[in-house]
């Protein structure tokens, strides 16, 4: 995998990304669903509108995505 | 087996006799204790995974007792396995420079595989995996060695940081993500390790019993015959599957296993 071009030790860039990187997509979405569903559903509880539980869901579903934007193009 | 589903099929349970499909449950994942070891009961799954690790000590004793540099014979084929460990799932991961790993990874690959594939030896028949404390053991022990190598590779408060901050995103959206980055580095990581390997071996565990009892269920001197033999079609096509899914869990758990401890090592992904 790395050649003589490749930066010390790391991936070479003009490789293709292993499917690890999907599989780690895999606890973003996840992470992101837990963590703001829990909140969404917490607010949801406190004030008495149910429909923050599944606003929270998607919240987070949307900032995991966001995430895996940012891993996937940045350098 | 311990289960009452396998034994009333055994006692002659067939379709059109009065008796209902003794469908496979999750009380074929319950075993009965062989025997008591200082108050802990010893069931089947822990015997086979006992028993998968003696085999990989005994196999990989073999190989290198006397490591030839022409090899032959069993080190030839411990030799195979290595090095597909390292070239296949190591190096894809962390490069050359982790080949300190190779030890852990092998062990890891080994463990799993050998756990798995007694969900095919007859006999046996069962994947050790397929009880969650296996897997969750498994992630747990992954869990540790990847902080603890993150930790000692960029300090506590640096690799915190790492795993806090997601490289790429503009500040302002930071209070947002680093939550969820937080989380799926730290606790979304192992569990979903586990739980991949432990329901991937529970599901075909389980499809193959619900094949293997409807042959033997279905079979009288029918029309039940001809589902009886699409049945068991149906269980050897999925044992080939999950000779297939055996060795595939193994290799993603030892994949995402370098891949975390890769992550964590290197100092931008």
């Amino acid at each position: 995998m790395s050649g003589p071009g490749a930066p010390k030790g790391g991936r070479d860039p003009s490789q293709p990304r292993p499917a690890s990187e999907g599989w780690a997509i895999l606890s973003y979405m996840i992470g992101g669903m837990a963590l703001y569903g829990f909140v969404g559903w917490l607010a949801a509880r406190w004030t008495g509108w149910p429909v923050l539980f599944p606003i929270g869901m998607l919240a987070g579903l949307a900032s995991a995505i966001a995430l895996v934007i940012f891993r996937v193009t940045r350098s | 087996m311990s289960d009452t589903s396998v034994m009333t099929t055994a006692s002659g349970c067939h379709i059109f006799s009065g008796c209902g499909y003794p469908a496979p449950s999750i009380s074929n994942f319950y075993f009965k204790p062989i025997f008591t070891v200082g108050g802990i009961a010893i069931t089947k799954p822990v015997v086979l995974a006992v028993l998968s690790g003696a085999i990989i000590l005994a196999f990989f004793y073999v190989a290198f007792r006397k490591p030839k540099l022409v090899p032959r014979g069993t080190q030839n084929l411990g030799e195979l396995g290595v090095l597909f460990v390292r070239d296949q799932i190591l190096r894809q991961q962390l490069g050359r420079k982790g080949d300190k790993y190779l030890p852990f990874i092998v062990a890891i690959f080994f463990f799993v595989w050998i756990m798995n594939v007694f969900s095919l030896i007859p006999l046996i028949q069962f994947p050790a995996t397929s009880k969650i404390a296996f897997p969750a053991g498994l992630a747990f022990v992954v869990w540790v060695t990847y902080i603890t190598i993150g930790m000692k590779s960029k300090g506590p408060i640096g690799y915190f940081k790492q795993m806090a901050v997601p490289e790429g995103a503009p500040w302002w959206i930071l209070p947002l993500l680093s939550p969820v980055e937080l989380l799926s580095n730290i606790f979304v990581r192992p569990f979903t390790l586990a739980i991949r390997l432990f329901a991937n071996m529970l599901s075909g565990h389980l499809l193959l019993l619900v094949f293997g009892l409807a042959s033997w269920y279905l079979f009288s001197l029918s029309i039940g015959l001809l589902f009886s033999v699409t049945s068991f079609l149906l269980t050897i096509i999925l044992t080939g599957l999950e000779v297939l899914i055996t060795a595939l869990q193994a290799f993603i758990f030892a994949t995402l296993t370098a891949f975390y401890i890769a992550d964590a090592t290197e100092t931008s992904h």
